[in-house]
């Protein structure tokens, strides 16, 4: 049984746009997903369906096995957290605190447990001085902290984000890809979420989607996903940067085995260049 | 209830020949119609006219395919408004007669008359009808398009520029609060929950709007600064080009005026 799977999900908007077409989607347990896509994929639609704010009309969204429907919002929504896209959209409580602790409230917690909740999701972030500040004195990477804090508080069994490094600067990007992996590891929670950036997603990402005009394109490791360069031109997309590079070195005859993480790069081009032995 | 903005939006983006029909006819007989059952003197007169009037909506209503219930749903919205006017009229008439006809004795002075009734029920047709045009007008055709079709008519192109910029902004505004909902609903708040203590939902509540209210400040801000940039000033206006009116629509317009204006003229002259 997965976390959460779609089964031949469609699904289209009343003025007629298909924004799905037959999309299975798997999320198992301990997994960092990213679906990637040009802009009008469906990766957002497909997302709203992920806990219930979008009913699945034709196919199937099973959450921990079972059918999500109107009865079990509930349970769903407090087992999928979702982040959406423009932090402005979530937070609205007029302090920082007050918002994070908005939804364990909402779950019916007493103070104590809401309180100590707030703590711990306010500590993942890195986010506690920001405490007593109303939200529109924050940042734009301040308020993305504190939407996936809002999220948190509710200790969500997966955690579903919506172009999360979207207007977030470099060093708040690599917070961030820090943050998914660091959930990941310490808490064996499933992550989810929606790139444009490329490179971003061989840095943190076990399994890809790509997805273009409501339709799953391809799927697979990061490097199965980017070996195959037509299927992404195709959806608007491009190689990785690093990827990039290996492949056009290796065209021009460098001994370069292809790679895709900074890390990997790294190393095959450090051995190449003869500044390092084999490993 | 905003949501229920984009349901008419989906309705008024239909496609029969009423939909696609230019604004400034439609604009010009749901007015017609309108200033007709509004001038039309007390009297047996009114209802050939009415029945005229009501074959008219009728064969628009029947060309422009709107569903039914759609349309009677959203007459069902407003007649509140008109059935609180006709109980005022019936239970307190505003022509006292001088020796009226008694049907029933509620309280000590009291009465429903017969008079007040006949009164009641013409208003009550005349209501009827303009609803019907005007609901007819609001759902075959866009927001936009009423626009501009009222620019070629003449409005002055400061309400079309003000009155643009507040459909695209309710609409703004009407996304808005969808994708707030939705974050609410993310995080299983619901207004209604009776699991939730009172004065926290109603608290909420209140952030919810407070934050849609400074929202829409900052946009309003943001937008008029945009605005200064592209050389915002007091001459600014929308371009509406002109676009002279088909053939058909001239027989359409002159068809529907002659009922308008003729109906009301003849049913005078016959009574």
């Amino acid at each position: 049984m997965h976390l959460i799977e779609t089964k031949h999900l469609s699904y289209s908007y009343r003025d007629g746009v298909r924004a799905l077409d037959d999309v299975s989607f798997v999320a198992p347990r301990n997994v960092k997903i990213a679906v990637i896509g040009p802009n009008g994929a469906g990766k957002s639609t497909l997302f709203r369906h992920l806990n219930g704010i979008l009913l699945a009309r034709e196919g199937q969204v099973l959450v921990r096995g079972e059918p999500v429907t109107r009865r079990n919002l509930r349970e769903v929504r407090k087992f999928v957290g979702v982040v959406f896209q423009n932090p402005d959209d979530q937070i609205f409580a007029p302090t920082v605190e007050q918002d994070v602790a908005f939804g364990p409230t909402n779950l019916g917690l007493d103070e104590a447990t809401v309180m100590h909740r707030v703590d711990e999701a306010l500590g993942l972030l890195g986010i506690e001085h920001l405490r007593a500040r109303p939200p529109h004195h924050l940042s734009g990477g301040e308020k993305k902290r504190v939407a996936i804090a809002g999220v948190l508080a509710m200790e969500p069994g997966v955690l579903v984000m919506d172009e999360p490094t979207a207007g977030l600067d470099p060093r708040g990007r690599d917070d961030l890809i820090g943050f998914v992996n660091e959930l990941s590891r310490g808490f064996g929670m499933t992550v989810v979420l929606s790139t444009h950036e490329l490179d971003l997603v061989t840095e943190f990402a076990d399994y890809v989607y790509v997805m273009d005009r409501g339709a799953v394109l391809a799927q697979g490791t990061p490097g199965e996903v980017f070996e195959q360069e037509e299927m992404l031109r195709r959806a608007r997309l491009d190689l990785p940067v690093l990827s990039k590079l290996c492949r056009s070195l290796r065209e021009q005859g460098a001994d370069l085995p292809v790679s895709y993480t900074f890390d990997e790069v790294e190393r095959n081009l450090a051995v190449a260049l003869h500044l390092r032995r084999e490993p | 209830m905003i949501e229920r903005l984009f349901e008419i939006e989906r309705l008024a983006d239909g496609d029969s020949p009423v939909h696609r029909l230019d604004a400034r006819v439609k604009i010009m007989v749901c007015f017609g119609a309108v200033v007709a059952l509004v001038a039309l003197p007390r009297g047996d007169a009114l209802f050939p006219v009415a029945l005229a009037f009501g074959i008219l909506l009728a064969l628009f209503l029947a060309i422009s395919r709107i569903r039914l219930l759609a349309f009677a749903a959203r007459v069902l919205a407003i007649l509140p408004f008109g059935l609180s006017i006709l109980v005022f009229q019936v239970l307190f008439p505003a022509s006292p007669v001088h020796d009226p006809t008694v049907v029933v004795h509620l309280l000590p002075g009291l009465a429903v008359t017969a008079e007040a009734l006949e009164v009641a029920v013409q208003l009550g047709v005349r209501f009827l009808l303009c609803l019907g045009f005007v609901i007819l007008l609001s759902s075959t055709t866009r927001v936009q398009d009423l626009l501009t079709g009222a620019r070629r008519l003449g409005l002055p192109s400061e309400f079309t520029l003000i009155l643009g910029m507040m459909t695209r902004y309710l609409f703004v505004f009407g996304q808005m609060f969808v994708r707030i909902s939705n974050a609410l609903a993310t995080r299983c708040f619901d207004p209604l929950d009776r699991a939730l203590p009172y004065g926290y939902r109603l608290r909420e509540t209140g952030y919810t709007l407070g934050t849609m209210f400074i929202r829409s400040y900052e946009q309003g801000e943001r937008t008029y600064q945009a605005m200064l940039c592209r050389g915002y000033g007091k001459d600014a206006y929308l371009l509406v080009p002109r676009k002279p009116l088909l053939a058909a629509e001239w027989v359409v317009l002159g068809g529907c005026m002659a009922v308008v204006v003729g109906a009301p003229i003849s049913a005078l002259l016959l009574a």
